[in-house]
Order: C-alpha cells, then structure tokens, then sequence
C-alpha cells in the first residue's frame, strides 16, 4: 500500500507556508479532527476494511494491578461507532483533547481480558476531578480490544489517571478459575500538552475502503489475538464464516467432561470478538442433543470463547451456531460496517 | 440558563441560597421570592412522617409532582451515649415549630427525619420490629463511602426561602420563621453534612452549568431531572402505604435510602443517540417504536415498560441492550407493585451534576433487591450486555455515598428509643 505520511507537525508546516492570513485560522484548524481526520469512506464493504488513516498512539505507563496488568494510552481524539438499537451510531471527536485508550491483561500469559469488568477512568489534575467515565469497550485495528474514549483536559499539564477494574463476570477456566474476581486499581500520571500529542504520528492512506485491515501495532504491551486454530487445545470440530469474522470450534475437556467452544475471531489480524450473544445446535442423526446459549469464557489455552457443556460431539453431527447478538463493542474506523449482519454458521462437525 | 435583568436567574439565585446557607443569603433569599403563606398548624400533619401525597399537587397525569426544592441535613447526637429526656423534647419541639411556621404542603414546609443504625447502636436493646442494616456496597463495581451520621433530616418545599428557613430555625440560626417563634435543636444535634438538590420541569436546565454536564447545555427545557425524562410515573411508584411498616412499635414509619450519586453525562449527551437514551432509559422496544416524545410526558402515568420486563432476556440476547427501567420493574412484591416510592432528586452540589437517591421502602431488603435488578448482572453475564455498559444507566453514574435509616412514625420522630 502506498501511504503518504507525515506527521502533524509536517503539516503544520505546509500550512504555513502558506502565510500570515492562512496561520490566522491555522491553529484551531490543525487542533480539529477536520483537518486530521478525512471524511469516512463514502463505499464501505460489509467487511473489514482499510481505514482512511492510520494513527499512532503514546504509551502513558504500564503497571501491575493486583492480578493483572493494566496499560494506558492516547491518542488523537477521532471518530468511532458505538451500537445503537438495530444500528452503529456514529460518536465524532468534537472538541475532545485526546482518545484514551486502557488496556487489562494476565501478566503470567499476555492474554488481554476483554471481558465485562465495568472499568472505569477517573482523570485528575491538583486534586479536581476532570473527567470521569465508564469508557468504551472497542475494537481497532491496530490495538485489538480495549477500553477507550475521547476525552476533554483542562489544558497543557499533569494529570493523575485512575483506572478502576472490576471483577470479571464471566466463567474463567482452567489456571484462571481462581483469578481476576476481585476490582483492581491503577494510577497513572499524564503529562499531556497538544505540542507533544502533535508528535504523534498521523498517516493517511491511499487503499481507504478497500477490503483488508491494518497492521497490529507494535507494543510492549500484548494485545487481544486469539489462539490461531492449530494452536487451540483440544479437537478442532469445524470453521466457519459470518459477517467477516470467523468462528473456530474446538471440542475440550473441562473437569473430565466434553466442552463445546466457539473462538471467533477477525480475518486479518485474529482479534477476539467479544460481547456477543451465541447459541448453538447440535444435531444428531436429526435428534438435537444440544441446544443452548454459549456462556463467554475465559482460558489460558482457548482465549476468550463461548462454551457449553455437550455430552459430546462425534463425526458427522451437524453444528449450528447462531449470532443472537452481534459483538455489542465500539468500533474504531474499518470495522464499523463488519460484524453487524451475521447469518447462522452451519457445519459438519470433521 | 438565561439570566434574568439583575443578572442572576431567580430560581437560580434560590438555588444558590439553598446550597450556601447563612442568614445573608436567606434574607436576600425571601427579598427576591416572597410567598405570601398562611402558618401551619400542627394538629393537621398527619401520623406518618412520609405521608406528603396528600399534601402535593399532581399533574395532567396523575403523577405526584414532588416539592421543586430540597435539603438534606446530616446531623450527630452532641453527646456520648444515649439521649434523654430533655434532648427529646428539644427535639420535639423544633418539629413542632415548623410545622406551626409553615402549612404542611408542597408550597409549604413538608419534612421528615430518619434515624441510622449507628444511632440505634448507641442503645443496648435492639431495634424492635425493624430490620436496619448497616448501608454497603450494592453493586461489585461501586466502593461508596457509608454514610452513619445519627438523623437525616429531608426538608422540602417548592420555596427555597422556606427549605433554607427551615434549616436556619432547626440549627438555631433564627427564632422566628413566617412570623411564627421557632425553636431550634440547640445543643442536641450538630450538623455534620448538608445536601440540597432540586426537582422539577426547567430547574435542570436552569442548573446545567456544572461538572458532568457538557457545555452545550444539552439537558432539555422541560426536562425534570439532568437525564432529560420524566420520572416518578404513578403507576412505577410505591403508594405510601405500599411502604409504610405494618406492625411493630414503628407502625406507621417506613425505611430510607439516600445515596449521593455523581453523574457523568458527557457520554449520554455527545456520544449516545436518541434512540440510544430512550433504549437505556426505558427498554429497546420504546426505542425501536419511538414510543418517548420529548421528554416523555406522552407516556402519562406509566413509563408503559411493563410489556419490556419479559422481553428482558431476548433483547439483552438480541440486542446486547437492557433499559434501567426495564430492569427495575422487575422488582415487584406479590401483588405485582413496585416496592420504592422514589424522592430523589437532582443536585449541583460540589459543582457538579447529581442525583441524592432517597427512596421510602417498608423494608431495606426492598431497596437492596431492587438495585439488584437495576444492576442487571443475571442479565449481563448470560448475555453481550456490559457490566456497565449499554445495561440501563449504570455507566453513566457513580454511587459516592450510602445510608439507610428509619423514618419513624411521627409520635417517635424526636430521638426514638428502639422499641418507643
């Protein structure tokens, strides 16, 4: 792909060149995301697709919460899509400073938890509070999930983040049964100015639109892939498709009995797809011997699925696993139109 | 908020004296908003503390419309141990003066007073009859700070001169009150918190100016609360003797929470839909039918959710959505009636945009199971509904402060012994 780069401050640049009556305006015009962010795609698939930019992000810290790890990041305030009833609606930066980004994870795996904890951001500066907020669950490109918004500061400064996590409420499996239960508590200090965010580096790229996704960023921190499908524990019953995400269907032993999982999954980079409602069929011989919703789970080995208990699954059953919700997260810009309709996967258990 | 020519809004200066107190704002207070009130007369209130239907006017609907304005005041027994005699009677007679000042209406003086059990504790004997439990947590994502001060006392009227006079004669700031002699707590009872809030169509518009809110001033003109709809439906509401305690020496008392929450309404304003509020605030199926106009006074005396209660598990499955609403009709006794009667109301109190939860239930556990159906985790973990997120309204508020009380009947409202 061929992308045309540079960096805020590059542009400013330009627009200087330009003289006296153009730098008037200047400021204001780089601070918004007009100039930042092209307009949206006018033809998007119904499908993953590249965005028309491409953001880098700052690292704010890292740090060991109880047992996890929870890391924090920003950058430029954008647009995304949040789910509306039956539809996505559109969130614009508006006049936001920053898009704040958290990420949780086991320290002992890497696995990111992107699972209902109600987390919660506090933003301080000298002791008053200036922003507090259930943020986003998300799902971008480059980072995967993660808990983000946009955000408003009062002004170049020294702000104290505190990232609350709650416990986990979903079944957490094998070494994880015991974990993640208690809320957990991160402090983060931000130095943040618009000179320095303005290094953040801001690409536009010509391919906005086509099919595809962008390259996982480059952290220290892990991000949210999921297991590939020849590295999920146990028998690998099936694949199948539906609105652009794959399902992976693996058959397990939890606590010595069989355990259907269901490991959905984006094409490109293999991100999770969490906060979906699921349920799944299995037939055999025309006799349903399962027939139930998949409870979200967490496993060191399966990652993020969705499982059920199931007598059993043998050669030739017929699996049918249904979408009954569709991943109920934010979208950053190139997934807002994937993962919305999503037809029944159907196969032949191999 | 438009200000008026003397550059402060009236409501809004009210609002204002409500929340600094002291006689100078009071007496600038009554200059400016000068009901003409007839004095109250004590034998007319009647046994229940919280019986203020009665007394309050309804709207087009039917619906209670509560008094406009509010105070809390937090107060401690002065001394160690337990209270006698003589700090009863104080206490008695402070009451009795304000109901002598003011007529016991909405344009008048409408109050209660609640007790905790650190108050009770101070007793050996325990409380007959009624279970008090310490507050606590109620959600495994909120850590609020437990309120224990001895007595709450909730004053109200549609007049802030009259909240804020009030407030001045029970803390001994003024001995006469409408024209009438008032006497004070004196040294029984300091005041160890104050919280005042507001209810009504304009008053959040009015206030919107604070933290929590964005600056465009989004909160709807006729809107009754920051949230921007109408709440305190009649047919979603406890009636006061749906929460009135049967039997027992506290016959005739009911039991109080009051929580401080902060709301963050950044999201709801500049993020959330249209249809994403009405989803949240009611139930997916409102959303989709476009069943709220405006502010939502065309759904008359019901928020009409009953039809959503069941519906509750397929849209949480189908559209990872569950309304507050929704979930909290849930909680119903066995004749199918809710359990709260809500009093709450909005607040700028600390700058910023919040809700002083206070609602009437005949027992705690009411309240507790209640929120429990409000969290809506046995819906969230079967479903792609949030902790917090897209679950009602939780993600767009904070409990900072809890605590439960009595509210004795009116005989044994004066520093009531546990079994009076």
């Amino acid at each position: 792909m061929d992308r045309s780069q540079y960096t805020r401050r590059s542009l400013l640049g330009g627009v200087a060149g330009l003289g006296v009556t153009a730098m008037a305006g200047c400021s204001g015009l780089l601070e918004s995301q007009a100039v930042g962010e092209p307009p949206v795609v006018e033809e998007r698939p119904n499908a993953v697709y590249y965005p028309t930019h491409v953001e880098g992000m700052e690292m704010i810290g890292m740090t060991d919460a109880g047992d996890r790890q929870i890391g924090l990041m920003y950058s430029y305030a954008h647009r995304f899509w949040t789910m509306d009833v039956g539809d996505t609606a559109r969130v614009s930066a508006g006049d936001a400073d920053a898009h704040l980004m958290a990420s949780v994870w086991d320290p002992d795996t890497g696995q990111v938890l992107p699972v209902r904890s109600g987390l919660s951001v506090t933003i301080e500066r000298d002791g008053q509070t200036v922003d507090e907020r259930t943020p986003w669950t998300m799902l971008s490109q480059n980072m995967g999930f993660h808990y983000g918004d946009n955000v408003s500061l009062d002004g170049n400064g020294t702000y104290t983040v505190t990232v609350e996590a709650g416990g986990l409420g979903i079944d957490r499996l094998g070494a994880f049964a015991d974990r993640f239960a208690e809320p957990v508590t991160a402090e983060f200090e931000w130095e943040f100015s618009r000179g320095q965010r303005s290094e953040i580096s801001f690409q536009q790229l010509d391919g906005a639109g086509d099919p595809g996704a962008l390259e996982p960023m480059e952290m220290k921190m892990p991000l949210s892939v999921a297991p590939a499908r020849e590295d999920l524990p146990g028998r690998i019953v099936g694949t199948g498709e539906t609105g652009d995400a794959t399902f992976v269907v693996a058959v397990t032993d939890r606590g010595g009995e069989p355990y259907l999982a269901v490991a959905p999954r984006t094409p490109y980079n293999r991100y999770v797809l969490p906060a979906m409602s699921l349920s799944a069929t299995l037939t055999r011989e025309g006799e349903a011997v399962l027939d139930d919703s998949l409870s979200a789970a967490i496993d060191p080995e399966l990652g993020y699925h969705y499982g059920s208990a199931v007598d059993g699954v043998d050669s030739g059953d017929e699996l049918t696993i249904a979408v009954d919700s569709v991943p109920q997260v934010a979208r950053h810009e190139g997934y807002e139109t994937a993962f919305l309709s999503m037809p029944d996967v159907e196969l032949t258990v191999e | 908020m438009q200000p008026t020519q003397r550059g402060v809004s009236r409501r809004e200066f009210v609002k204002a004296a409500v929340a600094i107190g002291g006689s100078a704002a009071l007496s600038a207070c009554l200059e400016r908003e000068s009901p003409d009130l007839a004095t109250g007369d004590p034998s007319s209130v009647p046994d229940r503390q919280h019986a203020w239907n009665e007394a309050l006017p309804r709207d087009d609907h039917g619906n209670v419309r509560i008094p406009r304005h509010h105070a809390l005041l937090l107060v401690e027994y002065s001394e160690t141990g337990v209270p006698d005699d003589d700090a009863r009677e104080t206490v008695e007679a402070a009451f009795r003066s304000l109901e002598r000042a003011y007529p016991w209406s909405n344009e008048g003086l409408l109050f209660t007073a609640g007790y905790s059990p650190a108050y009770f504790d101070r007793y050996d004997a325990d409380l007959d009859g009624v279970a008090l439990p310490a507050p606590t947590a109620l959600a495994p994502f909120e850590d609020p700070e437990l309120d224990e001060p001895d007595a709450v006392l909730h004053l109200a009227s549609d007049y802030g001169s009259v909240v804020l006079g009030a407030e001045q004669a029970l803390m001994g700031e003024r001995s006469t009150l409408n024209g009438v002699d008032v006497s004070g707590f004196g040294e029984v009872f300091d005041r160890v918190d104050k919280r005042t809030g507001f209810v009504g169509d304009g008053l959040p518009a009015e206030h919107q100016d604070v933290d929590g809110i964005p600056d465009d001033e989004p909160v709807d003109e006729d809107a009754p609360l920051f949230m921007g709809f109408e709440s305190g439906f009649e047919k979603n509401q406890a009636s006061e003797g749906g929460v009135t305690i049967e039997s027992g020496p506290f016959a005739g008392g009911t039991t109080q929470h009051l929580s401080k929450i902060r709301l963050h309404l950044d999201q709801w304003y500049n993020q959330d839909s249209r249809s994403q509020r009405v989803a949240k605030m009611f139930c997916p199926a409102h959303a989709e039918d476009d069943r709220v106009e405006g502010v939502g006074e065309n759904l008359g005396d019901d928020n009409q959710v009953g039809d959503c209660v069941d519906d509750i598990e397929a849209d949480a499955g189908s559209h990872g959505i569950v309304g507050h609403a929704q979930k909290s009709a849930r909680a119903r006794d066995e004749n199918d009636t809710p359990v709260l009667l809500r009093r709450d109301f909005d607040s700028t109190d600390d700058g910023a945009a919040g809700v002083h939860f206070l609602s009437l239930q005949s027992s705690i556990a009411d309240f507790v199971a209640t929120r429990a159906a409000m969290n809506g985790s046995d819906v969230s973990e079967e479903s792609s509904v949030g902790t917090r997120l897209n679950n009602g309204i939780l993600q767009y508020m904070t409990v900072q402060r809890r605590g439960n009380y009595l509210v004795p009947p009116r005989s044994s409202r004066a520093l009531p012994r546990p079994s009076p």
